[in-house]
């Protein structure tokens, strides 16, 4: 059943079934294949169950993003739904009771949806633009990881589709004219509004983490430890030494305590 | 002092408002909250923007059409009412501004360009009637692709059907009006008492959704159930946007000249103008036809004397015979054969 009709009706039936054993994510490699944008979106929806204490087990999937019900990866198979990208699983893991959010007030759960927009408009596109846009990076990187599992011509030809889907996507919302330095003062002024926000508290809304928590994590610890010829992304994150605090933070709480890996 | 003004270029107004998209309505507000010299000429004509964009701000010798931009470069130039933020504040206004771009946005473009009962009843008329003649043929089918590139190509993806991707945008603009009025409250604007670049930007795209008549309108449903956020747009609408006297007079001169002149006159605003051209259209054919089938024959005869054009006509002016049909000549001296 696809992500975006199934909502109404897993409210529906997903109301009291517990979260089964065997819930699993699907991602593709992560050593050989995956290009970070993907990454970090599969580091966010991860941090996310992690912090609701919800068990699954992680899938790779060479094809995992023509399996997914909306094109894009990650997606996680619980019983008989397969729900796809951060937001829509936020919202069906909220159907079996588990909220992050739960204890905020209204005007603070309306900041905090603001926030994690900021991070989709903002972070999402500047990623992609470094992935695929930037010169050096994507025929470097890119898209020799994204064409790695298929042979001679298809390696060249899904990788060029794929960039030029992405070119038109970001032309859409008027990113893809844009410098770099542009979109570094666009990356700049987001991770300002994060720290201001954050200040020196633990987590973004004080002391318990929030699905916001998940997704600036996802994308931040992404931006500071991949390797590109291109790292000025990585310098910006740097300079707020609040948000690289924070990660290290939700890096020892989540996943070195129980010794998980990412 | 001349040089201070900033010149303005918006869409032209409707239903009450002083301009009817929302990046020029949030661009106007700003201008107003922050006081700013304005030089305001509402067109129809996107034509001379370098990007095709309305607005348009000029100001010496720079050019801006993006809103973020020209609110940066009035920022710049000491015109703001973001100054009396906190830090923590204007790191809210941006994350707002975003939710709007991302949530909001993609619904406003569907339903005024993507719907096609609206876009063909409502929406390409509207275009059709402000923009000048030969841009109303192709302006509007362009910024109607544009919409649905937009829409397409960031909210959906490879399996989605249009159905979903509707139901989803629309979900999430509803989504986004709540937050909205959560985040409102009982407040006067978002900020305190005093309006900010937030406030500007709900507005402009709030404002054409409350306002403009649609005949399918669900978010102007929804949005009459946020009373704060109604009377926010009103609020605004009625302290920054007082009824121009001028266009009051011309409305009402507009009003009573309708009324008086027969009703085709509203369907056909040029109709004079069309008439003279199908006029010479008719002519141009008519004797482009004659001349062809040679019942009218020009005839320039070469002489020493004459200075002017026989070389480019001397293709049609193969020497020949003719009885009854009719010759045109020049009366300059010039003979016959």
């Amino acid at each position: 059943m696809s992500s975006l009709v199934a909502e109404a009706v897993q409210a529906e039936l997903g109301a009291y079934e517990p979260w089964p054993d065997n819930a699993c994510l699907y991602q593709p490699y992560q050593v050989e294949q995956i290009t970070f944008p993907d990454y970090a979106n599969c580091l966010s929806v991860k941090t996310f169950l992690h912090m609701c204490g919800l068990e699954f087990h992680t899938e790779v999937r060479t094809n995992a993003e023509e399996m997914s019900p909306s094109g894009k990866v990650p997606f996680i198979h619980v019983g008989a739904f397969l729900v796809s990208e951060l937001d829509p699983i936020i919202a069906f893991v909220n159907t079996r009771g588990f909220q992050l959010s739960r204890d905020l007030d209204e005007g603070m759960k309306s900041e905090m949806r603001a926030y994690m927009a900021l991070i989709e408009n903002v972070m999402v596109n500047a990623e992609l633009y470094l992935a695929w846009i930037d010169e050096a990076v994507s025929e470097e990187i890119t898209k020799p990881r994204y064409g790695y599992i298929h042979p001679w011509p298809l390696n060249r030809l899904l990788p060029w589709q794929k960039q030029s889907n992405v070119r038109a996507r970001l032309n859409s919302v008027g990113w893809a004219k844009k410098t770099m330095d542009e979109v570094c003062d666009e990356v700049k002024t987001c991770c300002q509004a994060l720290a201001e926000r954050l200040d020196s508290k633990q987590y973004f809304f004080g002391d318990k983490p929030t699905e916001l928590d998940a997704l600036v994590f996802g994308h931040l610890y992404t931006i500071l430890t991949t390797r590109l010829p291109v790292s000025r992304f990585a310098e910006i994150v740097q300079q707020f030494s609040n948000l690289t605090a924070f990660c290290t933070r939700v890096e020892e709480n989540f996943y070195k305590k129980y010794g998980r890996d990412f | 002092m001349a040089d201070d003004v900033i010149d303005l270029q918006v869409w032209k107004g409707d239903w009450g408002l002083p301009t009817v998209d929302p990046a020029c309505l949030s661009t106007l507000s700003y201008c107003r909250f922050s006081g700013v010299p304005l030089k305001l000429r509402k067109t129809g004509n996107p034509w001379r923007s370098p990007s095709g964009e309305l607005p348009i701000m000029k100001h010496r010798n720079v050019t801006e059409t993006k809103v973020s931009e020209i609110f940066s470069y009035l920022r710049k130039q000491n015109y703001g009412c973001d100054f009396a933020l906190s830090n923590k504040q204007s790191a809210d206004a941006v994350a707002f501004s975003s939710m709007l771009e991302e949530k909001l946005l993609p619904a406003i473009l569907h339903l005024w360009w993507i719907d096609g009962k609206t876009f063909v009843d409502f929406t390409r008329p509207w275009y059709t009637k402000v923009l000048p003649f030969p841009l109303n043929f192709f302006i509007p089918g362009q910024k109607q692709k544009q919409a649905s590139l937009r829409v397409s190509l960031t909210k959906g993806g490879t399996n989605v059907s249009d159905t979903e991707l509707e139901a989803k945008i629309y979900k999430e603009a509803k989504e986004c009006m709540n937050l909205l009025a959560y985040r409102l409250g009982k407040q006067e604007y978002f900020f305190g008492s005093t309006p900010s670049s937030l406030d500007a930007l709900v507005f402009g795209y709030l404002a054409p959704i409350l306002k403009a008549p649609l005949p399918n309108n669900q978010l102007q449903n929804h949005l009459k159930m946020c009373d704060n956020l109604c009377s926010l747009c009103n609020r605004i609408l009625l302290r920054y946007f007082p009824p121009d006297p001028e266009e009051e007079a011309k409305k009402k001169k507009a009003e009573a000249s309708k009324s008086q002149s027969s009703s085709d006159l509203q369907e056909f605003p040029n109709k004079k103008r069309n008439m003279v051209l199908a006029a010479i259209f008719a002519l141009t054919a008519m004797a482009g036809y004659a001349f062809l089938s040679g019942i009218i024959q020009i005839d320039i005869v070469d002489d020493s004397n004459s200075t002017s054009n026989n070389t480019s006509s001397s293709y049609f002016s193969k020497p020949q015979t003719y009885k009854n049909e009719p010759v045109f000549e020049d009366n300059d001296g010039y003979d016959d054969e």
